[in-house]
């Protein structure tokens, strides 16, 4: 029994008539077939009859013309209107095409997709390389770090991994310990910080065990992993070196503003350059 | 080049090793109390210096610590660069995304745990500076803004070591604490750099507006362009040099370029070294174990040569007015319990949980103990006021513990059971 048995059960896909909307579609077809979601496809702009035909033809090409599926065109600021239609269409998942890495003045500008990711109150997937044939999402890093909202990412990216009978799932505790040599040179010994050190640890280790229990990840291989640094580095960092296809993590805490940007945390380090496609986990009330 | 006599050298290397063992005996001795290193080490500096050695060996302190001539330069050049290092370490500390991350509840008891200290600080170092000893009116601006900065500032591994005693340190009340404290002392060291350009200025030094503007340049270059620069080059180094030896040769030249450009601005060369502490310190690149042996390279041996030096200086038993320690103690409490709680409060956190963030923003140690000697070497102000200060960098440190401990019993801190509560969700979830 999993916490989360489907997470995704309605899914929005951003299209913009750039060279990746083949791929990106191509994309939606697989996430439906594998999580047997509803979708609907968004495009702002004005509605021209060229595009209204190419975007049903790729519709009719990739089978994606079920009656469960629809087309939103809305003309307006892209970012909010598709926050708007977001919220209106209780969509649970938000699936948009991203470069890995922004120029520096786009970065800080902010671009649709990073735009969307830092506002949008549904979970996200940002896509890095949309393929015509996909090749779906065969090793997973996941963000296990102490926090309430692990528990429900957890749960999410073992429903995406089982869907997608991906390879691995790496499990990613990642142990902030920079605060520790504010302690440590005050009046410790070696073997008490390597005790307070440890304490630290396995109380960590013991909500992940908790969280685990209560999904059934049978058919995945997932492997827990703990690396120290800060928080949304080393896991990107991971999720590079490790090749990873998709990096899940959770929502921020609040809503990231340029200061974020100027004094990056968190996802912010994984926005900054996408190790890989990256799915931001929210619970929302739809979801539930 | 004028070099140290062979005699001099003697005596030089005989204080150094003299003030490294007295200070980590006597330091070890108070830490069997739960006392801070930090008070064992003033202590010994009061044992070596004019209140005790001098008073009852004056020969022998003749000799050792008279602090003039060439031996009394080196040893003023050693802990120059020993306070240098301390507040490059301090700037280390300061993590400016925790403190964003904190969001509104940080930064409101930042914001009036800052305002209120500075506000009443400066109002009564203003309005009744003869109650602090002094009686020189000229540099009434700077004292009074002096008294501000002293009230406001405060000490984050005191409070670090406090709430994790207590458990507390990864708690949410724990965090804001931290951020709320790490806020504080980056205004506050701003400000202090601000006041000695002003001495500065009334000296006959650069202009002020000048000096604030480039410190100011400094400052935001630093946070910001240098800060990324920094973080770029750090893997080339750690790919090229030896590490993390060669961490500890780079970071600490460029905290040597950064303090050497604040003292040209006419600003302390601290504000350089704490400002490139910051910079360097917030670095994804910079691990743990990289941190922990500057932390131990720089507090295990300059801090206890600074902190030494600090009762060498001045006479503390002559120096001691029970009167304006009192003053000084209850004005210093008052100021951060109701600046602080009230910012808590205004946070959204109870009264006793306020209350507690207003007893761990208290704890002074040693960034006051620093921030009174610079200003007393500037002649900002006398020694009886220094050691008032002093005094209450220790009360308000050792109080800080108890009182946490008093108020923030698990049982009845909400914040910390919303933190159990996590395990429980997760475990009644099975």
């Amino acid at each position: 029994m999993n916490l989360v048995e489907n997470p995704f059960k309605k899914i929005a896909i951003a299209v913009a008539f750039s060279p990746r909307c083949e791929a990106l579609l191509a994309e939606a077809k697989q996430l439906q077939d594998k999580l047997g979601a509803a979708l609907v496809f968004v495009h702002i702009g004005k509605k021209t009859f060229h595009q209204e035909q190419y975007l049903k033809h790729l519709i009719h090409r990739f089978g994606l013309d079920s009656k469960n599926n629809k087309i939103i065109w809305e003309e307006g600021e892209t970012v909010d209107t598709i926050l708007a239609v977001c919220q209106n269409e209780s969509i649970d998942l938000l699936v948009a095409g991203a470069l890995e890495k922004e120029n520096l003045l786009k970065y800080f500008l902010g671009g649709v997709a990073r735009k969307l990711s830092r506002k949008v109150k549904c979970s996200m997937l940002m896509l890095t390389e949309p393929n015509i044939h996909p090749t779906g999402f065969k090793n997973i890093v996941v963000e296990g770090s102490d926090h309430p909202k692990s528990e429900y990412t957890i749960a999410a990216a073992i429903a995406v991994g089982k869907a997608y009978q991906s390879a691995s799932l790496n499990i990613i505790q990642e142990t902030d310990l920079s605060k520790m040599a504010l302690i440590r040179h005050e009046e410790l010994k070696e073997a008490e910080v390597e005790a307070i050190k440890e304490e630290f640890v396995k109380e960590e280790d013991h909500k992940l065990e908790a969280i685990l229990k209560c999904n059934d990840y049978s058919g995945l291989t997932v492997c827990t992993e703990r690396i120290e640094g800060k928080p949304g580095y080393v896991i990107s960092k991971f999720a590079r070196e490790k090749q990873a296809d998709l990096l899940v993590l959770n929502s921020p805490d609040k809503q990231m503003n340029l200061i974020d940007r100027v004094f990056p945390h968190d996802i912010e380090f994984a926005l900054a350059d996408l190790p890989c496609n990256l799915l931001i986990v929210q619970e929302t009330q739809y979801t539930l | 080049m004028i070099t140290l006599s062979h005699h001099e050298l003697i005596k030089f290397i005989v204080c150094i090793g003299a003030m490294l063992i007295a200070a980590r005996l006597v330091g070890e001795f108070f830490r069997k109390f739960k006392m801070p290193l930090i008070v064992g080490e003033l202590i010994a500096g009061i044992l070596l210096g004019p209140s005790f050695l001098g008073t009852y060996f004056p020969e022998i302190s003749k000799w050792f610590f008279n602090g003039t001539g060439n031996v009394g330069i080196a040893l003023n050049g050693l802990t120059s660069i020993s306070v240098i290092m301390l507040l490059f370490v301090a700037g280390m500390e300061v993590e400016l995304s925790l403190i964003r991350q904190q969001g509104a509840v940080a930064f409101k008891t930042s914001l009036v745990g800052l305002i209120i200290p500075l506000g009443l600080g400066y109002f009564f170092g203003r309005y009744f500076y003869e109650w602090f000893g002094e009686t020189n009116a000229n540099n009434i601006l700077p004292f009074s803004l002096f008294m501000g900065t002293a009230m406001a500032v405060s000490a984050l591994p005191v409070i670090a070591r406090t709430l994790m005693d207590l458990g507390l340190f990864r708690t949410r009340i724990g965090m804001i604490i931290i951020a709320a404290a790490m806020f504080d002392d980056l205004i506050g060291w701003l400000l202090f750099s601000v006041i000695l350009g002003l001495l500065n200025k009334s000296a006959g030094g650069m202009d002020f507006v000048y000096t604030l503007g480039m410190t100011l340049m400094y400052a935001v270059g630093m946070l910001t362009v240098g800060r990324f620069l920094i973080n770029k080059s750090l893997p080339w180094a750690e790919k090229n040099f030896t590490w993390p030896g060669g961490f500890l040769s780079i970071s600490l030249g460029l905290a040597f370029l950064g303090a050497a450009f604040t003292e040209y601005a006419g600003i302390h060369a601290i504000f350089g070294a704490f400002i490139m502490g910051i910079a360097i310190g917030d670095s994804v690149h910079v691990t743990e174990k990289t941190r922990d042996i500057v932390h131990q390279f720089v507090t295990n041996i300059f801090a206890p040569l600074f902190f030494i030096s600090v009762g060498l200086k001045v006479n503390f038993i002559m120096n001691f007015d029970f009167k304006i320690v009192l003053i000084v103690l209850v004005l210093a409490i008052s100021c951060k319990l109701i600046g602080a709680g009230l910012g808590a409060l205004w946070g959204g956190l109870s009264k006793k949980e306020a209350l507690a963030v207003g007893f761990g923003m208290n704890a002074r140690g040693a960034m006051e103990i620093i921030l009174a000697t610079l200003a007393l070497q500037a002649h900002l102000i006398g020694e009886q006021l220094f050691v008032a200060i002093v005094v209450m960098a220790i009360v308000t440190s050792v109080m800080a513990g108890p009182m946490l401990q008093f108020l923030l019993n698990p049982s009845v801190n909400t914040l910390k059971n919303a933190f159990i509560d996590n395990n429980t969700t997760v475990q009644k979830s099975e």
